[in-house]
């Protein structure tokens, strides 16, 4: 019938339309392309999206579909068109993306594209057509080629060491995601209406927001099926059609679902899930606590995964850094992280933390015997090493000049009625054995980070000051 | 009611391939396989004889060309014209409009306390401040947070957030909507970053901005995931096959992941180019101060886009260029956007003025550089560091200036000289041969260099210099 108006008037980026280029394809006679070309373009014509449409040339022999197509043309790398396809409909939901692909790219090097994005099942339509053999590299085996094929890179015919044809419209169709899967094929009139029929039903379905369509095309390639096009017509009748048979494989019913609100641009949003407050923190101190160090402070929490440690570092960064100095925490992360120990380097700085790290903390709070034997050592001269003696029943001999404060956390938490307050225990234990701020601005930072679980606040307080009085008994 | 008379096929010989698909398609055996050349194609073209057609179209509905087997025209055709169908078929131009901006928007920002976040988590927020809606990813340590973060925001704000089925899957998730003209990036780790070099290369081909997040961790290979600086190589001289360059950034604080997020988003676009933020574990993973910015940005669709709508209709987003001349032409294009992207580089000098001993250092180290800097100089050493922020392109005229005068030059690094290579190239490049001996500390496998080890190194040799 007459050209869609989908197909340029003149190819312009066909070698710059020289000569016959400008009106005619770079395929060869016979080859199945041009018809599912022209199927296509009459179906972006006849559901007049053709200014939505964004069709992505893949890799191949069509990966030149941006010659001939008035619409949106993104060309994607080899076996990667779906996910391309994938980033433009996510862009602009509205646009109708079209992922048209060959054997190669699509059921071979981007096999894993394919069927995440076919199991995803966004609303795109996906285009793949098979011939059996690799075209534009120049005949070599495909995915899809049939046992006993020769192909340049199966030179004696594919056999079980080649191993054997993929059959994706089965394939596509055995998922959850796509709503309608079809295998057509192009040798008579009767296929080429069938076809024309289901490349239209494929896109229908996504202008309407159903789902994923996957039309799998059985055509011909006599070029390197060494054949005439009228025998390779044929062939594709007698030999692929019996691997690969005719039909739709899947074809359900769903209610329109795609609909995506556009993006927000809130701040105020924006500032809410970032956490972000307006208040200014109360700050506590006088100045920065010199009686630790002159300008920067190093603390280690060590624990095994669960006692708290991180949740304690977060909160004595927060309290540095609300009273107006730096501070930062590295969480030790990982595979060790998840059940094994777990331990935080902390630093608080008059001005800048320079050495982030802390290798040789003047602050040590062990929950347990061996980060207490692993670390304590580390613990540099003069310091202080808070434990939890409910735990630890041996603590190692370290330096005299080191300050030892054994305190029950998980005791106190206990009896407290909440073991997971540990940690807010050795808080109010590190408060009171170095002062390294007052008490208030635990306390802030620890009702800042419960503001939205209040309930908890009060007994979070309780084991905060059980912390501290523990301390002070051991002066005593 | 007489039936519209429907019409007869008509066809110039020119554009038929001979392919015969119509042969089969016509009852009345109106056509025939031809037996002369065409000079022109050097093809059989099909022989029509229209004498018992019965015009029911299947013959043209059989014709994969466009401008193969038409409906007759009407009135007899005087001259064949090579490259105009529309003489005889009517003009039918691309309908399609010139494409447009549509301009981004800076929207302002109530000023608010610092936040305490980690690393990843604040280039997640500079990013979504920048106007990124889209994100695509795989996760892997150390750089996963900033996804699950994203993951989290991002169906607030009604963005999208997928985890791909791969790295080479989320780049080139990034390739649609970075063609599409919006803002997208995503958090990867070494191992992760050498998938998505491919998609990189392709970005670059095709112009397509992007960020990437590589939070930097110990290798070859599966390596650990503990901090290591070894992607510069990568980052400033590998991203994939062919001419490629992008502007790489070298952050070293929390606040800094925030601040060159943003940079990164708006630079990826005035260039049309990817721009790659090289974290390290530690920072990815550190908790620090971050003040936000006063002002965000929502993106427009800038005007080369395939946005898929009909003010973009024209559009090609492609890094295909099958003449050569037409490649050598878009490579030489690419070259004069490198020597632009110039102008952007950024470094911190810090105490070199008088320095008589300079350290170079980028990302984490370059703070314990900056700690062993102030205890050389309360030890009476007249230390300072050169902190390159961009390490492509290098900063080579404010190392120069940091160099002048100095004595000796030291590379801090957690590689095996991967950065001591772009100081050189740089050097070497810019022509300057008088400089000091190149010292190093150096560490690999996931473990920093610390204070202490670059003091001993510079007050070492001291003592053995004096």
């Amino acid at each position: 019938m007459s050209k869609a108006s989908v197909i340029y008037d003149k190819f312009d980026r066909h070698s710059h339309a020289q000569g016959l280029k400008g009106h005619a394809t770079h395929y060869c006679p016979g080859c199945g392309h041009g018809l599912a070309h022209k199927f296509l373009a009459e179906a972006i014509d006849e559901l007049g999206v053709q200014d939505r449409t964004v069709a992505i040339s893949p890799v191949g022999c069509s990966v030149f579909l941006y010659y001939y197509f008035d619409v949106g043309n993104s060309q994607a790398a080899h076996g990667r068109a779906s996910v391309v396809a994938l980033g433009h409909k996510f862009a602009n939901p509205d646009s109708v993306v079209v992922s048209y692909q060959g054997d190669g790219d699509l059921a071979s090097i981007g096999l894993a594209e394919t069927i995440a994005t076919a199991q995803l099942g966004a609303p795109i339509t996906v285009i793949f057509i098979n011939n059996a053999i690799y075209g534009m590299t120049g005949g070599q085996m495909a995915p899809t080629t049939l046992m006993g094929q020769t192909a340049t890179t199966c030179p004696t015919g594919r056999n079980q060491y080649n191993g054997q044809p993929m059959k994706m419209a089965e394939i596509i169709a055995g998922l959850d995601g796509p709503i309608y899967v079809e295998r057509v094929a192009l040798f008579d009139a009767k296929q080429r209406i069938k076809a024309k029929k289901a490349i239209r039903k494929a896109l229908r379905n996504q202008v309407e927001g159903r789902g994923y369509s996957f039309i799998e095309v059985l055509a011909e390639c006599p070029t390197h099926l060494k054949m005439s096009p009228e025998e390779t017509e044929s062939w594709v009748k007698d030999f692929m059609e019996p691997v690969f048979p005719l039909g739709v494989k899947k074809d359900l019913t769903v209610e329109p679902w795609f609909h995506r609100n556009p993006p927000s641009f809130e701040g105020a949003k924006i500032l809410q899930l970032a956490g972000a407050s307006y208040e200014h923190p109360v700050r506590h101190c006088s100045g920065f606590p010199t009686h630790l160090a002159p300008a920067d402070i190093s603390l280690k929490l060590a624990g095994s995964g669960g006692d708290g440690a991180q949740t304690a570092a977060m909160l004595i960064a927060r309290s540095g850094i609300n009273e107006g100095f730096d501070a930062t925490h590295i969480p030790s992360y990982g595979p060790e992280s998840r059940g094994g120990t777990s331990y935080a380097d902390i630093h608080v700085a008059e001005e800048e933390v320079l050495n982030p790290g802390s290798p040789d903390p003047q602050i040590l709070i062990a929950f347990n015997a061996p980060s207490l034997a692993k670390f304590g050592p580390t613990v540099r001269k003069g310091g202080v090493v808070i434990y939890d003696s409910s735990v630890v029943s041996d603590a190692p001999l370290l330096d005299p000049s080191i300050k030892v404060f054994p305190v029950p956390f998980t005791g106190i938490a206990t009896d407290l009625g909440k073991a997971v307050v540990k940690n807010i225990v050795a808080l109010g234990a590190l408060q009171a054995a170095t002062g390294i701020f007052p008490k208030e601005t635990f306390l802030d930072a620890i009702r800042v980070a419960l503001k939205e679980k209040c309930a908890l606040i009060p007994l979070n307080e309780e084991a905060f000051a059980w912390g501290i009085k523990s301390v002070e008994a051991l002066r005593r | 009611m007489a039936l519209k008379e429907r019409p007869k096929p008509f066809l110039l010989p020119e554009y038929c391939k001979g392919c015969g698909r119509c042969i089969d398609a016509c009852a009345k055996d109106c056509i025939t396989a031809g037996h002369q050349i065409n000079p022109l194609t050097g093809l059989v073209p099909i022989e029509l004889d229209l004498t018992n057609c019965n015009a029911c179209g299947l013959c043209m509905d059989a014709c994969p060309e466009p401008y193969g087997l038409r409906p007759a025209h009407e009135g007899p055709i005087k001259k064949f014209e090579l490259e105009d169908p529309a003489k005889l078929y009517g003009v039918k131009p691309s309908d399609a409009p010139e494409p447009q901006d549509v301009p981004s928007v800076v929207l302002p920002l109530p000023r608010t306390e610092p936040l305490v976040i980690k690393g990843t988590y604040a280039s997640a927020i500079g990013a979504i401040l920048a106007g990124c809606r889209h994100v695509y990813g795989y996760p892997i340590t150390p750089s996963t947070e900033g996804a699950e973060l994203m993951a989290k925001f991002l169906p607030k704000l009604d963005g999208t957030f997928l985890q791909a089925v791969s790295e080479v899957a989320a780049v080139n998730m990034m390739y649609g909507t970075a063609g599409a003209g919006l803002p997208t990036m995503t958090f990867t780790s070494s191992p992760g970053f050498s998938l998505m070099l491919e998609g990189v290369s392709y970005m670059i081909g095709s112009e397509l901005p992007g960020v990437f997040v590589d939070v930097m961790r110990g290798g070859p290979g599966l390596g650990n995931i503990a901090p290591e600086q070894s992607d510069i190589k990568l980052a400033c001289h590998g991203l994939g096959h062919g001419n490629t360059q992008a502007l790489v950034l070298a952050p070293s604080t929390p606040q800094e992941m925030l601040d060159l997020t943003i940079l990164a988003f708006e630079l990826s676009f005035k260039y049309r180019n990817p721009v790659v933020i090289l974290s390290d574990g530690y920072l990815g993973q550190m908790t620090g101060k971050v003040q936000l910015p006063e002002t965000m940005l929502k993106p427009g669709v800038p005007k080369w886009a395939v946005y898929g709508d009909a003010l973009h209709r024209k559009n090609l987003i492609s890094s295909i260029f099958l003449t050569e001349t037409d490649l050598e032409a878009h490579n030489v294009h690419l070259n004069a956007k490198y020597e632009a992207m110039k102008v952007e580089v950024r470094s911190e000098s810090f105490r070199c003025e008088d320095a008589e001993v300079i350290l170079i250092a980028c990302n984490t180290p370059a703070r314990t550089a900056k700690g062993a800097v102030q205890e050389l100089r309360h030890q009476g050493v007249k230390a300072g560091l050169f902190r390159p922020i961009t390490l492509w392109p290098f900063p080579i005229e404010a190392l120069k200036t940091a160099l002048h005068g100095a004595e000796r030059l030291v590379v801090v690094e957690a590689s095996a000289g991967q950065l001591e290579n772009e100081v050189r190239l740089a050097l070497s490049k810019a022509g300057i041969r008088d400089y000091p001996e190149i010292e190093s500390v150096r560490r690999m496998g996931g473990i920093l260099p610390q204070q202490d080890e670059i003091l001993a190194q510079v007050m070492g040799r001291k003592e053995v210099l004096a």
